[in-house]
Order: C-alpha cells, then structure tokens, then sequence
C-alpha cells in the first residue's frame, strides 16, 4: 500500500533578475550572451528546484533601459519557465528597476512567510537615473533586507561601486572576504556566474547545505551564507581565446 | 556544469594499475563533482574534490586513507576504495590549476533514488518500504558506531533509497572519523544538526550522529521535519538567524508531550498529524526521548540498536486493513481502527516465535532474530515469509526461505514436510517444527467483527 499521499509544507522562494538592456549591451554579444547564459542555466536550476522540497521557487525578471519593465511578471516555477530574448536599446534605468521590484517585495503581494528572496542585479554601465532614490526604496522593504543580493557586473565599463552599493558593505568577516560585484569579462564567465547564482546559492536559500567550521554560523550581514565561487574550470574549447569585453 | 575531468578521456592516476576511464559527470554538490568512470570493465563512482574543499579541511586525506584502511562497517555504505591523484602525464588534462584529489566508491546502482524525492512525494513506495529504509538507516549506524566512528554529516541528500524493497545507500562517507578523535572541518547540515553542534557548544561525534538520525528517521516516517510547527510558523522570513533560533536557542519538538509551544498546524503541517498516529508507542516513545530530555542531554538520545529493536518490532506488528488494504502496525491486545479508513481492525493470526511474535498479513517475515536471543535484529536473511494464496488471498500461507525442511502439525496431531521453497496454508496448522526453532500458529481469540 502506498504511503499516505502527504506534501512536505514548503515555502516560496522569489528568485529575480534585474537585467541591464541598455544599448551598449548591443555591444560584443553581451545582450545574446546574458540570453544564452540564462536559458543554458534553466535545467539546472530546475534540478536544484526538484532537490529542494522545502521550497517552491518562483522566477521573475525585469528588464531596465528607458525605462524599467517586467520582462517576466508572474513568478513563474522554474521548470515552466520559458526565457524570451531581452532586446538592448536605450540608456540605464536602473533606480527605476529598483523601485519596481521594492513594490513587488512589499507584503501584499508577497506572502506572509517565505524564504530570503534571492535578487541578481546585472549590468554593463552605469545608472542614468536616480540610482540612489531607487535603493532607498528597495532596502525601506523588509523582503528586500532579507534577500541574497548578487550583483554581476559585465565588461569594464560597469559601475563596481553601484553595484556594491547595492548587495551591501559587509565587513570583511575571519576567514572570508567581503562580498564584491562578481566581474564577468567573458562569455564563459558570465555563464559561470549566472549558473552558480541559479543552482548553488538558490540551492543554499532553499535548504541548508553542509556546514564546515570556516562558514560562520551567524553571518553578519544575518541571511544566508553564500556557497563558495566555482572553481575556474579551463575551459578546452577557449583555443582562440574568449571575447572580452 | 563545467566538469573538472575531461569526460570520456582515459587519465592514469598514482597507484592505479589501469588507466581510468571517465565515462560522465553525475552531479556537482559543495565539496566537489561525482563521475562515472571505468577500471578494467568494472563501473565505479568518482568524486573529484574542489581545490577550496581541500583548502578548509586538512585533515580530509589523512581521514580518507584511514577509512579505505578500515573498511565498510557494512555494504549500505558506498565506502571510499581507493584515494586518487593524478599522475604527472594525466595532470594537464585536468582543467584545474591548483592540486586536487579525488576517492573511488562503488556506483550507485540506478534503481536506487536519493531520499529527498521521497520526502517530495514523489516515489511510489509503501510504509514497510519505509520502515524497512529506517531499519536499515539504524543498522547502518549501529554498524559504524560499534566500529568506534561517527558519520558527523547525516542529512537526506546523502541517503538513496530503493522504493521496491526499502533498501538503502549511505554516500559521502568522507566526514567519517573516530569518535571524538579527529576534529575535521564538517560541522552538520542545518534542520539535522545537534543543537549543541549547531550552537557551536561541541563538535560533531556519536552522540550528535543519534540526533541527526532521529531527525532522518522522523523525516522518512512522517514526511516532516520534527521541529517545524507554530514555532515555525511564526517565522516570517526562514533564513540563518531563524533556523539558529528554531533548531538550537529553542528547540521544541512538534509533538513533545509537555511542551506544547510548537504543536503542528492543522493545515501547514498537515502531514505530521496525519502519519505520526501511524506508528505504535514505543517507536513514538523513542522520537520523544531523543527530542525532549535529549534534546539537552545527548548521552540521553535514542541508541541505534534500540531504534533497531523497535523498528523491526514495528514491521512485526504489521498487519493489512480488511476494510481498505492499508498498512497498519497494531498494538498488542487492544483492539484498533485502521489509520486510513477507520474501519475497526480484527484480532490478527499470530505466529509465537522464541523472542517475540509476528503478525500473519502478507509480506511480514520471521528472522533468525526471532528465534535466537543471541542473534542481533537483521532483516537480511529471512526465514520464512507470510505469503497470500495466489487464488483467494485471504488464506494466508507461509514460506519456507530457509535452507532445510519443515515439519509442519495439524491440529489433529497430523504433520507434514514443508521443503525450503514450498509454502504451507496456515489455516489448519497449529505449530511449524523448523531447525531454527518452533513456530507456533496463534488464533484470534475474540470473534473477528462482522464485515
Ligand atoms: N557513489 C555514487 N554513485 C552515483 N552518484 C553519486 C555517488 N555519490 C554521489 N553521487 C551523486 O553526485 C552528486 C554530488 O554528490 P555529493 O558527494 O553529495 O556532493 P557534495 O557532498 O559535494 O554536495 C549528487 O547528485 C549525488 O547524488
Ligand atoms: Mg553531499
């Protein structure tokens, strides 16, 4: 006889991106490679989601050029999840973005309990709007205090000292550097990063992984401690050498 | 995922005879990646660790070589076998700078699914399954505490389960260590941690490894999470800071019977209210002991060999529902209603063994535990085991699994052979002669109710 049709009780997890669809990243491939990065990263994520009963994750995107749109509104679970391709054009609405997601993390519509949202924030340049106002708005929201905030900064053109202003200042803890942008200058890198975003620290948010007595068991900025980076894998194929932008 | 081995390359390692095969990367966790790789025709596991696991955790080689040393305690662990590095020609094919190294361990064979999809829901398996899984899960335990080690890492992502016959596999045995001897870098996984582990009082050992058993004992039994009640629900955001505070500052079990702060949500919870009334009382008082005075006081948890000793009591006890065919485990003497449909359930046909007695419903089975007092709880060699008549499955029969004949006494003192192999209808039988010991056949003495 079959055991009693019982469902584990589960949370939601937000997972968002806030992608940077301003006209340079027309520039090099990077728009189709942030497309390629996260369509390539779906799967995984999906098995991660499966792996994890504990949590039900839910995916949305915004997209900020002109303005600040939703690219995917509904948070939607990973393994329905279609990616449409972000088309770049326009100048850097960022402070707009983040105003559009503060509304989102507000509760209603969030849910009462929840797990940390985790918010990855990606971008090529610098905010042409009002950065500052727009993240004021963002950590007011109790939701968004909580959240993993990664932030992926494409080429050298990114502003690092935006991007750091918005996953935070974290003191450096023993044993472990303080949190920076993770800096993408390849098309391989940008799809290591969006996969670790998408499978290690969804998987980190969602149910507790192995601790080890070098992870602090209270971490400072009190969320979640962050799995560690992947290893630089040499990749075979990059013969030629990757592009860099 | 970006592979650190070059799949389906040969690579030669030190110390390794024959060149090793890659067949596939399996999967990637924190500490490292696991492939499929080839030796001499034989399909093994290898797990590659990551230059920054090995970094945090000095002592992890020299704990290594000391369990392929030592051995498996039994075969549901899937034990390291070898420690590899790759040897000077190989070394650049591996795509990653610094010096790393990985260990061989048997393949997981496919009929065998990782733990968590059965607390999902999403495994076909029945509640002997289950319990057998647990049996196993302690006998596993039992087996590496009296060999003086402790596991330190115990968590449903290292179990895998095989839903037909309740089997088990035991993997990332690499925290392994005697108890109290090594302090390697492993503290536990959050939700299955020992509070005393989690609030940074002790270091993983024994004691902690009885806590986090309990915790993937009740999780496999209930499809919960034993501290998860209002407590938890209270919790807005569930993240570092409230898993400290719900599972070591103030631990309370959902169903400790005098703290009644963290009781389940009729609705969030639903799921422990539904199976914990499934298990008889002393498995219940178990998980209590362990979950409330020890929960303070770890040298007062549950033992793997008392979890052994109810678990396979609890499978004896097991009997169907002639109302819905549900698995139920009944109490002695009381008379009881199925779990499921609440259909009042008949006194059971008992077979009397020397230590202990086992309920005639199909699928239970008689040990060589059952019959010799000596003999620890082991479900690996089966005696004899009930079966259903193939034409009308109410006649209940049993099986001969043992290696020699059986004579079977009517109860008009008639008694015939019973060949290993051969089953015997129970209906007429008033005892069983077996080389193992008697076997008596126990009838109900109220009158079963009216169906
Ligand atoms: N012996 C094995 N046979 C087959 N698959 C395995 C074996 N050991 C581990 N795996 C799989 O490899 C993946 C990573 O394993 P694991 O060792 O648990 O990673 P980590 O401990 O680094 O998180 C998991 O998907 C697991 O199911
Ligand atoms: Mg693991």
């Amino acid at each position: 006889m079959p055991f009693p049709d019982v469902k584990l009780a589960n949370r939601p997890l937000h997972f968002l991106y806030l992608c940077d669809c301003s006209g340079s990243m027309a520039a090099s491939g990077k728009m189709q490679a942030l497309n390629q990065a996260i369509r390539q990263s779906l799967p995984g994520m999906a098995a991660v989601a499966r792996d994890n009963p504990e949590a039900r994750v839910l995916v949305r995107a915004v997209r900020f050029a002109d303005h600040a749109a939703w690219h995917i509104e509904t948070p939607t679970p990973v393994d329905q999840l279609e990616w449409r391709d972000l088309q770049a054009g326009g100048i850097t609405a960022m402070g707009e973005a983040l105003k559009l997601v503060a509304a989102a993390l507000q509760t209603p519509p969030m849910e009462v309990r929840a797990l940390p949202p985790v918010l990855v924030l990606i971008s090529d340049g610098q905010p042409t709007d009002d950065f500052a106002a727009g993240l004021e708005a963002l950590l007011r929201v109790p939701w968004a205090q909580k959240a993993v905030r990664l932030a992926i900064a494409l080429g050298h053109d990114a502003d690092l000292e935006v991007l750091q202003r918005f996953i935070g200042t974290e003191p450096a803890t023993a044993g472990r550097s303080p949190r920076r942008p993770l800096q993408a200058s390849n098309a391989t890198s940008l799809a290591q990063y969006i996969q670790w975003a998408s499978t290690a620290v969804v998987g980190a948010a969602s149910m507790p992984a192995s601790r080890v007595s070098e992870t602090p068991l209270e971490p400072a900025a009190g969320n979640i401690p962050l799995p560690d980076l992947p290893p630089t894998v040499l990749d075979p194929t990059d013969d030629v050498g990757p592009l860099v932008w | 995922m970006s592979w650190i081995l070059p799949e389906g390359a040969s690579l030669d390692f030190e110390g390794l005879a024959a060149p090793l095969q890659i067949i596939r990367g399996l999967g990637g966790g924190t500490q490292g990646q696991v492939y499929e790789v080839e030796l001499e025709g034989e399909r093994l596991a290898l797990k590659w660790y990551l230059p920054a696991c090995i970094a945090r955790d000095g002592g992890l080689e020299r704990r290594l070589i000391a369990s392929i040393r030592a051995t498996a305690p039994n075969e549901d662990f899937l034990w390291p076998i070898a420690l590899l590095r790759a040897s000077p020609a190989s070394r650049p094919l591996i795509r990653i700078r610094q010096e790393s190294f990985g260990y061989l361990m048997p393949l997981r064979p496919p009929a065998y699914v990782g733990a968590c999809e059965h607390a999902a829901g999403r495994l076909a398996i029945g509640l002997r399954q289950v319990l057998r899984a647990c049996f196993g899960l302690a006998d596993a335990f039992h087996a590496l505490h009296l060999a003086g080690l402790c596991y330190k890492d115990v968590s449903l992502g290292n179990l895998f389960l095989e839903p037909g016959s309740g089997g088990i596999l035991i993997c990332d045995n690499d925290n392994v260590a005697v108890d109290g001897a090594d302090h390697g870098a492993v503290l536990g996984t959050p939700g299955f941690m020992a509070p005393e582990v989690l609030l940074g009082q002790t270091r993983p050992g024994a004691d902690s490894d009885l806590f986090s058993l309990a915790v993937l004992l009740f999780r496999l039994l209930t499809r919960h999470d034993p501290l998860k009640g209002q407590m938890e629900l209270a919790i807005r955001c569930l993240d570092e800071p409230a898993r400290r505070r719900l599972c070591g500052e103030d631990p309370v079990f959902i169903f400790d019977p005098v703290d009644d702060r963290n009781r389940p949500d009729p609705i969030e919870h639903a799921a422990a209210l539904i199976t914990w009334p499934i298990y008889p009382r002393p498995l219940q008082a178990l998980f209590e002991q362990t979950f409330c005075r020890g929960m303070k006081q770890p040298s007062r948890r549950a033992l793997t060999g008392q979890w052994k000793q109810e678990l396979a009591r609890t499978l004896d006890r097991r009997a169907l529902c002639p109302a819905c065919g549900q698995e139920n485990f009944q109490a002695s003497g009381a008379p009881a209603l199925c779990w499921s449909c609440g259909a009042p359930l008949p006194e059971p046909m008992k077979l009397m063994l020397p230590h202990g007695s086992v309920l005639a419903a199909p699928d239970n089975e008689l040990h060589p535990h059952h019959f010799d007092a000596l003999a620890g709880e082991d479900l690996r060699r089966p005696l004899a085991r009930v079966v259903a008549h193939p034409q009308d499955p109410r006649r209940l029969g049993l099986r001969n699994l043992s290696a020699s004949a059986w004579s079977a006494e009517t109860h008009d003192g008639r008694s015939q052979p019973v060949q290993p192999g051969e089953s015997c209808s129970l209906a007429a039988l008033a005892r069983i002669q077996s080389p193992a010991g008697p076997i008596a056949v126990q009838r109900p003495t109220r009158p079963s109710p009216a169906t």
